[in-house]
């Protein structure tokens, strides 16, 4: 028999296998069939900032009467979303929590501190085991510098980690010019964990309609080359756990971030695509690949995962095409 | 919801050919009415009042009115009359106070308007009539100063004891309970009780009139003004009962089992808010609510009186709307050394009234605009004693047009309070919807209505007023009273 | 207006009186309370009610003299009259078979605890009570609360009347012998807090029953506002009943002493006014 267990965040959890947060952490019943399935943990559909103001611009919108005598009724009618938003969060929490036997970790969407911190205290309180972070905003102002970017990252993650004593741990956004310098600071903070990565809302043109929609939404498969190039870096460079997310779309992908060094992986299209019972491939998979080549636990995987870098230490830190397909020519 | 006043051109055009009007119109040239300044209204000096509890607003001289009254050149098509949400005959209304003949004017102000002397202080006239009125949209000039003529004619009539009371028709044998005594209510009451009801006003304090009571200060809306109006109602014959709660004194069931045909909610929008940030809970953070409630209904700001209330050095007021320029003015009322508005938006965006704003500012209010509170520091006795705030910029604009306060990152700064009063807005009284489960609600816990006859899912339940609209106007609220019983006469009439 | 046709002394500081208010008294249930108001110049102030009879349209309230309001109420006579009394507020009491319920009753708040044993004990539970109080003129309602208990047991701090102790000592004692699968703690903040921490400590699911600050008592305001398991509750609409467990007493505490320095203020011209009457 193969041990799955892994530690993330300081959680002991029976496998690798998290759900992302996403439409699919949203509600009982789907998390309840998550875990039926497999999953060792899940990230709750997260509170987001934007679809807070959203929201609010909608309720704007919609008015009750008379737009003009309603200002006062509207004004800060954000706090009351805000408020429900975090009542429905937390209750969804505890529900978990108290009826299935996974780990829930809480996700916060957010581009700025304003009260932020608070409500990560507050899902503390609800019994969140641990808090992701996902603070990302695309910076279009062409005089902010990344410093300047960075710093005010770092400040954010600073104020939720002075009110919070669950582990936090920070999704990061794929590219970032200091990926390798933000995940010291992160770590130097006490962040627990990162998750690489962060993936973008992608707008689209439609020539068809005119407008402007929502590109596609699922990774592609191919997009697990990025994480998976980062999770190989930074593992053993940084004293944070690792999460590997985007383009995780079968058993050997994951297989593959653990080889890396991830503690875990998160999963988010593939089980849109396929359903939840594609949990129970993925680690039916995991188990037969570690049965064949007998590693008895994740650990022995990493360690196998350790040696095969030495062979050429530079190769995930290439960027370029090199001679090697340079000469290629039609 | 549709404005009452669509098919009045006609009654206006016939109003307005009578003889006298006519004559009126020809005494003077349109130019020597138009050449006239608006009226200021003397108000109460500043530093003065700003430590006492007179009305800041004086009135009108009988002079100062006849000679602003003349200034309106009653328009063939008075655009004023549709910014109205009533639908007052505004121009008959002036041209009587022109002619001398000041408590008709009254009384052709309460065809339509059953509250003027309230009205003619709260109304945001400047966004309804004045902002319609032909020297505004045609000349660019200040409006006719239509509130305070208003405000004129009512307290003339209050003044001379002369006060009119509407003719009511024979009992008709049939009662009627209204659930609050709010303006909504009240004028559903009057209309109601003109149409021959038996009408209750069941009311849960243990005073009548809602937010005019409890809401609106002294300075602002003097209470004696709406026990005048009251007083008038139970002239008609409305029967009021405080201190009962429908819900739980007795409930809708118990009260039809008692008689009742119908029922008009106008509970008003007396839940507060909260931000729900760090802090809050902390000794001397209080509501506007609570705060306005001690001092309106309660009179703790009154020797002798035994209700206390929080007397800062140094208040802080969340929030831009007139429930927080009433805040902060009773804190200078109450002996604050500092009294701070932060708001968190531009000073040009805050929905209170301009002149609200402008007295609070010449009562010495100070004004932190741009900001937002995120947390609250208490001292050791878990009082608070700082604020901490956080620099706003205005980012894109909403749905409204208005442009959304983004935070300024790394602006926080702390600023000291002793007292916190928490303005941002009320919500929906929660007590009918939690006792009658088959009322439907709104996503904004408001109580969903049919917009033509303000009927709820439950036919003999209607409704309106704050309960219906979110935290709105008293004229709104008043119009919806006159509108629901319009309503329900037809339901109770069918219904048979 | 409200007429008072009965007056009971239980001690120098707790009266009882029985007042005319047949609405309330037919619709009333255990753990409501009402708002009175003595006067023109008086307070709003919250009061359980102690017991009612509908038929003869009648209220109970036991009042501790604590401050001016209390005072006023305490000094009427039957005849005097109360200018507003409102009511039924509050959620009443979740009543049920629960099996045996521990009844713990500080001082007075053995007189709001009086109502729910006696519904306890009808609804077929096995009712025990434990009350206690600073010393014995502060205990009351001892025997009201034996008629309807299988057992009772009564202490004081000084030791002046029944066991000496504290109400926490005699809830141990209790639950060591006895299966309890329900409790109600009622009494002053302090009280509260320590009982509950008792219940916890044994996982016996029990509530409290708070006493805030209030003004409206209908949820206008907030002053009566509480965190219950991290979330603000009202008491005057979401209680006065909560999971013990959950209240974050602490902070129920310190805005209770809001207003200690008004308070104390207005007790002492209150009674250097009646002295020199």
């Amino acid at each position: 028999m193969v041990d799955l267990k892994t530690k993330y965040l300081g959680l002991e959890l029976k496998n690798p296998i998290i759900v992302g947060s996403s439409g699919l952490t949203g509600n009982f019943e789907s998390i309840e069939r998550l875990a039926a399935n497999g999953a060792a943990a899940v990230v709750i559909k997260s509170l987001f900032e934007e679809e807070i103001r959203m929201e609010y611009r909608h309720s704007l919108s919609k008015g009750l009467a008379d737009q003009d005598s309603n200002l006062d009724f509207l004004d800060y009618f954000d706090y009351e979303l805000k408020h429900d938003m975090l009542t429905r969060c937390s209750a969804l929490i505890r529900d978990v929590k108290s009826r299935l036997g996974i780990k829930v970790i809480a996700s916060i969407n957010c581009s700025s501190a304003g009260e932020w911190f608070s409500y990560a205290a507050k899902l503390e309180e609800a019994g969140a085991d641990a808090i992701e972070l996902n603070i990302y905003r695309l910076e279009t102002d062409v005089n902010m510098s990344a410093a300047s970017i960075s710093e005010r990252y770092l400040n954010i993650v600073k104020k939720v980690l002075d009110h919070v004593s669950i582990p936090v741990a920070v999704k990061l956004p794929p590219y970032m010019t200091d990926t390798a310098y933000m995940a010291g600071q992160l770590a130097a903070l006490g962040v627990k964990g990162l998750v690489l990565f962060n993936r973008f809302y992608n707008p689209d043109i439609d020539l068809e309609s005119n407008r402007i929609v929502s590109g596609q939404v699922y990774s592609n498969p191919s997009d697990y080359a990025w994480p998976l190039r980062w999770i190989s870096v930074l593992s053993g460079k940084v004293d944070v756990d690792l999460a590997a997310s985007n383009g995780i779309h079968n058993a050997e992908t994951a297989i593959k971030m653990i080889v890396a060094g991830a503690d875990a992986v998160q999963l988010v299209s593939a089980i849109y695509k396929n359903g939840a019972g594609y949990l129970l491939d993925i680690l039916t998979g995991i188990e037969k690949w570690m049965k064949a080549r007998d590693f008895k636990d994740l650990e022995a995987v990493r360690s196998y995962g350790r040696s095969l870098k030495p062979a050429d230490p530079g190769q995930f830190e290439r960027v370029q095409f090199m001679k090697y397909f340079g000469d290629y020519s039609i | 919801m549709a404005n009452i006043n669509t098919d009045r051109t006609e009654y206006l055009k016939q109003e307005r050919s009578a003889p006298w009007r006519e004559e009126l119109r020809k005494s003077k040239k349109n130019k020597e009415r138009t050449d006239i300044h608006r009226v200021e209204m003397p108000s109460a000096p500043p530093m003065e009042r700003a430590r006492s509890y007179v009305e800041v607003n004086m009135g009108l001289t009988v002079e100062e009115a006849v000679v602003e009254a003349s200034r309106c050149i009653d328009c063939p098509d008075p655009t004023c009359v549709q910014g109205c949400p009533v639908g007052v005959n505004i121009p008959k209304f002036i041209k009587n106070i022109e002619r001398g003949e000041f408590l008709e004017a009254a009384k052709t102000l309460k065809d339509t308007n059953t509250l003027p002397a309230v009205c003619g202080r709260v109304c945001p006239q400047e966004k309804q009539c004045e902002s319609n009125c032909f020297y505004k949209i045609k000349m660019n000039r200040e409006p006719v100063a239509i509130g305070y003529l208003e405000r004129f004619a009512a307290d003339y009539e209050q003044n001379s004891g002369n006060i009119s009371v509407p003719e009511v028709a024979p009992s008709n044998g049939r009662k009627v309970a209204v659930i609050g005594s709010g303006p909504a209510g009240l004028a559903f009451a009057g209309d109601m009780a003109k149409l021959g009801y038996e009408v209750h006003i069941l009311e849960a304090l243990h005073e009548i009139g809602g937010v005019l009571k409890y809401g609106i200060p002294e300075f602002r809306l003097p209470n004696k003004v709406v026990d005048v109006e009251i007083e008038n109602l139970r002239k008609m014959g409305v029967k009021f009962e405080t201190n009962f709660i429908v819900g739980k004194t007795a409930t809708i069931d118990d009260l039809r089992e008692e008689g009742f045909e119908g029922f008009f909610v106008a509970s008003g929008a007396g839940l507060p808010r909260f931000m729900n940030i760090p802090g809050e809970n902390l000794v001397g953070i209080l509501s506007s609510n609570e705060y306005l409630t001690r001092v309106n209904l309660m009179g703790a700001s009154r020797s002798g009186m035994d209700t206390p209330v929080v007397k800062g050095k140094r208040v802080v007021v969340v929030g831009g709307g007139n429930t927080a320029m009433d805040s902060v003015r009773t804190a200078l009322r109450l002996g604050a050394e500092k009294a701070t508005i932060v708001y968190r938006r531009s000073l040009e965006e805050m929905p209170a009234r301009v002149e609200e704003v402008k007295h609070a500012m010449e009562e010495g209010v100070e004004f932190l605009t741009l900001c937002n509170p995120v947390e609250y520091i208490g001292n050791e006795n878990g009082r608070v004693k700082q604020v901490r705030l956080q620099k706003m910029e205005l980012g894109e604009p909403d749905a409204d047009g208005r442009r959304s306060p983004v935070v300024v990152e790394g602006s926080e700064f702390l600023i000291d309070a002793d007292t916190v009063v928490v303005s941002i807005g009320v919500s929906p009284n929660p007590l009918i919807p939690q006792s009658l489960p088959n009322l439907k609600v709104t996503r904004w816990k408001t109580l969903d209505v049919d917009p033509d006859t303000l009927q709820t899912s439950i036919p003999d339940i209607f409704a309106g007023g704050d309960i219906v609209r979110g935290g709105a106007t008293v004229i709104l609220a008043m119009g919806d009273g006159r509108k629901a019983a319009a309503s329900m006469h037809e339901y109770l009439q069918n219904k048979q | 207006m409200n007429k008072i046709v009965g007056k009971k002394i239980f001690s120098e500081n707790v009266v009882g009186l029985d007042i005319e208010a047949p609405r309330i008294a037919k619709a009333r249930k255990a753990g409501h309370f009402v708002i009175v108001r003595v006067d023109e110049k008086g307070e709003r102030i919250p009061l359980t009610i102690s017991s009612a009879d509908s038929v003869k349209g009648t209220i109970t309230l036991v009042i501790q003299k604590v401050g001016v309001s209390s005072r006023k109420l305490t000094s009427l006579e039957p005849g005097d009259t109360v200018l507003d009394i409102v009511g039924p507020l509050g959620q009443a009491t979740h009543v049920e078979n629960f099996g045996t319920v521990l009844a713990c009753g500080g001082g007075v708040g053995v007189a709001p605890l009086l109502p729910i044993v006696e519904a306890m004990k009808k609804a077929g539970n096995k009712v025990i009570s434990v009350i206690a109080a600073r010393n014995k003129e502060l205990l009351i309602l001892e025997d009201q609360i034996r008629e309807y208990s299988d057992e009772v047991i009564v202490l004081t701090d000084d030791g002046s009347y029944g066991r000496k102790g504290l109400i926490t000592e005699g809830m141990e004692e209790v639950i060591a012998r006895e299966k309890i699968d329900h409790a109600v703690i009622i009494g002053p903040g302090i009280m509260m807090k320590f009982a509950s921490m008792v219940t916890k400590k044994h996982n016996i699911p029990s509530i409290a029953s708070l006493n805030t600050i209030m003004v409206d008592g209908t949820g206008m305001c907030g002053a009566c506002r509480v965190t219950v398991g991290g979330r603000t509750r009202f008491v005057c609409v979401d209680g006065p009943e909560f999971d013990a467990a959950e209240v974050d007493f602490d902070e129920m505490l310190m805005r209770l002493n809001g207003y200690k320095a008004e308070e104390l203020k207005a007790a002492e011209e209150y009674s250097c006014k009646v002295a020199n009457k």
